[in-house]
């Protein structure tokens, strides 16, 4: 194998294993306020983050394009991304106790994208152009800016019902919250234990053939994942539901105030990603819109957080309406992001996978 | 008396509205025989009529209808804010269960075909959600909607930019959300206010009864509507394009000449080639795709050669409005047979126009606050300074508090 491509599996794995490191080193941070813990935290993310640019680097320069072209390369990506970010505001806000949720979110996703490994491709004709870099990096950063939307939107409705001394709604909304995470899990890890056949047709493009018994195995996956996440979502709400823990989290206010910049920051993105797609799409293939999975999907994700923007500015919805919705956003960003690469066909199905 | 003239403007209210059932009837039932019998020639004839903007406009016109025979007003659900966010979750869930259905010739393959419903399902757009009627025809309310909301707001939006409001009582200028009350014992305060406000880079304007108004961003408000105004733009080129466009498959292969339908162009291909890498799986060779390909193409008009060019997916060859994609290909016993996909759409122009007004507004929106002070000296004989913004709140705080410093320190 090439040196190179072996170094940068290294270095991905390094960044995997600190982001996990971190990841705990925050949670630790979170529940004891341990400032040695966070400072340890810190450094580690940050020799992390370094591996992770390398490895990225290195993909980059064995691939010819800008690691974007695979779901390995995306999710490895958005992973650092959300690194890159975190640090970068921890720098200037005080924003501590929220790493406690977004690195580890940024090691699943680091995690996942080693799931999908695959070595480096030249791209598909139909992705070779300067738009990619563009077009990806605009849809990246709104996914991002909802995602964040999405955790301050479950922990304003978490806050409220600490506030209002609702443990047993506590335990609800994280066991709700870390079984649907299970159940995705389980799905993709399903998925990749069943391992279905593979055809190819002429333009290379690759279908799978699933049997019953591969069948079995996704929603065993899937049931299991379920369990695992039922059962530490108890574990973590029982933990979080004590009157202390109100104190550790940001204000209803600031909560509420976050969600709400983060959609209104990144509806205008994900619309300039749509339109970077349609004006793409029409140099490529001669037509702007031609209802593509993708497309469909992205419209769909656009048309709901466009109604989410007019409750809140003309109907001056506010507080937990907003933060729930802000909540149910998250399923149809992901569905964009990941469903329909992996669910559906379709021009983005990027390479076979 | 004035219980009796409620009274009075309630019956011609009822009145109203109860004698013009008769007109919405009559017309709800002559758009249903013209319905039916537009939907029978569709049915029988899809390929031959294409009857779908009429049929949508007509569903659309009869649920309209049926609106005003309940006695509701037609142009208050218009303006409704209701109306939109269920036609933006209902748009949303058609579109779902279109991305879950195979959609136009992948029914072809997929069981549904075999379904005694299939033709029933078909019908009813199913198979080919986003151009069936009812598609269009929410499309079509969402944007009656959006008229009537752009012309409601329009005339106050304009306004608000040309003629804002400069004269003001003292009142007005304490309650606004920041003011500050600065003690002036000198003459000249109002042109000492005008200097500092014009230092921070905000617009003078003097009114007529003492009071200055200073703004920054003037056209900030009108992001909405040019947001909103650019899907009109959009949806306009999109039905330019759907009338005035086509869009043509031609299948070329190595060395022939193919005629482009409906224009005098010929095209011929002078060689497809392509490099191809392969698909591993576990270091195990499953399958080969391409990394390029590419076709010699060679334009004619009226026999007279007028462009040569080799394309490839992201690079066309355009000509006269005129556009070759190279959409695909296959391979025959006898090589390979490159796919163009030719295509003319005169509505780009709109369209672009579109994406501009969206990318205005966003920009308007999100990068220019539209920040206003009103002062003027109070009759207190202090100087009264008040101010607003319509977004990023604590910047603005910030800006004003140094004004306000300012002022008080050079008195």
């Amino acid at each position: 194998m090439d040196p190179l491509i072996k170094l940068e599996e290294i270095l991905f794995i390094v960044a995997v294993v600190s982001y996990l490191v971190s990841s705990f080193l925050y949670i630790w941070y979170l529940i004891t306020r341990s400032d040695r813990a966070v400072k340890l935290g810190t450094i580690i993310l940050v020799l992390g983050l370094a591996a992770h640019t390398i490895a990225l680097m290195l993909r980059w320069v064995s691939s010819g394009h800008a690691p974007m072209a695979n779901l390995y390369e995306s999710l490895s990506l958005f992973g650092w991304g959300i690194v890159l970010f975190f640090l970068i505001a921890q720098h200037f806000y005080p924003v501590k106790v929220a790493g406690s949720l977004v690195v580890p979110t940024a090691f699943l996703i680091t995690s996942v994208a080693g799931v999908f490994y695959e070595g480096p491709q030249p791209l598909v004709p139909a992705l070779q152009s300067y738009w990619l870099w563009i077009h990806v990096t605009i849809a990246m950063l709104s996914y991002g800016l909802f995602a964040l939307a999405f955790g301050a939107g479950f922990f304003y409705i978490v806050q409220e019902y600490l506030l209002k001394k609702q443990y047993q709604n506590v335990v609800a909304a994280f066991v709700i919250l870390l079984a649907a995470l299970g159940i995705v899990l389980g799905l993709w890890a399903g998925s990749v234990w069943a391992e279905p056949a593979k055809v190819a047709d002429e333009l290379g493009r690759i279908d799978k053939i699933y049997t019953g018994e591969d069948t079995a195995k996704i929603l065993g996956g899937a049931g299991f994942g379920l369990l695992i996440g039922a059962i530490l979502g108890f574990v973590a709400g029982k933990g979080a539901s004590r009157p202390g823990f109100s104190k550790r989290l940001p204000s209803l206010d600031v909560l509420d105030e976050v969600s709400y910049r983060a959609i209104a920051f990144g509806f205008p993105l994900l619309t300039i990603g749509i339109i970077t797609g349609a004006i793409w799409a029409d140099q490529a293939w001669g037509r702007w819109w031609g209802w593509d999975p993708k497309e469909t999907w992205s419209f769909i994700t656009w048309l709901y957080y466009g109604a989410y923007l007019h409750t809140r500015l003309t109907m001056g919805w506010r507080g937990k309406h907003s933060a729930i919705l802000a909540v149910i956003g998250l399923v149809a960003v992901m569905f964009t992001y990941l469903g329909v690469n992996l669910l559906l066909s379709g021009l983005h199905s990027y390479t076979p996978t | 008396m004035s219980a009796d003239k409620a009274a009075a403007i309630k019956k011609t209210d009822s009145k109203g509205s109860s004698g013009s059932i008769f007109i919405p009837a009559v017309l709800a039932l002559v758009l249903i025989v013209l319905n039916v019998v537009l939907s029978i020639a569709y049915y029988n004839n899809q390929d031959v009529y294409d009857l779908r903007w009429v049929l949508a406009i007509l569903d659309l016109s009869i649920i309209l209808s049926f609106y005003a025979m309940a006695g509701k007003r037609v142009s208050h659900l218009l303006v409704s804010m209701k109306l939109a966010l269920t036609l933006l979750l209902v748009l949303a869930i058609l579109s779902i269960i279109g991305t879950i259905l195979p959609q136009g010739e992948k029914v072809i393959n997929s069981g549904w075909i075999d379904n005694p419903l299939y033709n029933f399902y078909r019908h009813l757009g199913l198979f080919d959600m986003y151009h069936s009627r009812w598609f269009l025809a929410l499309l079509f309310l969402l944007a009656f909607n959006l008229i009537v909301c752009i012309y409601n707001r329009l005339p106050t939006a304009v306004k608000h930019v040309m003629r804002p409001r400069i004269d003001v009582k003292d009142i007005f200028i304490t309650s606004q959300p920041l003011s500050a009350e600065i003690d002036a014992p000198g003459g000249n305060t109002m042109s000492l206010a005008r200097e500092v406000l014009s230092d921070h880079h905000y617009r003078i304007r003097e009114g007529n009864t003492g009071s200055v108004m200073a703004e920054k961003g003037r056209f900030a408000g009108l992001y909405s509507l040019s947001f909103h105004l650019s899907f009109l733009l959009i949806g306009l080129g999109a039905i330019i394009i759907s009338f005035t466009g086509f869009e043509e498959r031609l299948e070329i292969p190595d060395g022939a000449t193919a005629s482009v339908p409906g224009t005098e162009l010929q095209v011929t291909n002078h060689g497809f080639q392509m490099e191809t890498v392969e698909v591993r799986e576990n270091d195990r060779v499953v399958g080969y795709r391409p990394s390029v390909y590419s076709s010699d193409l060679e334009l004619f008009d009226n026999g007279e050669s007028v462009a040569r060019k080799t394309i490839t997916v992201n690079d066309p060859l355009r000509y006269g409005g005129i556009n070759f994609h190279q959409a695909s290909y296959y391979r025959t016993g006898r090589g390979y047979v490159t796919v163009l996909s030719v295509n003319k759409s005169p509505g780009k122009s709109l369209i672009y126009l579109g994406f501009g007004a969206m990318m205005g507004g966003i920009v308007l929106g999100l990068y220019f606050p539209h920040r206003r002070i009103w002062f003027k000296m109070g009759e207190s004989g202090k100087l009264l300074v008040g101010g607003r913004t319509n977004r990023a709140k604590m910047s603005f705080q910030q800006d004003f508090d140094n004004i306000i410093t300012e002022l008080r320190s050079s008195k």
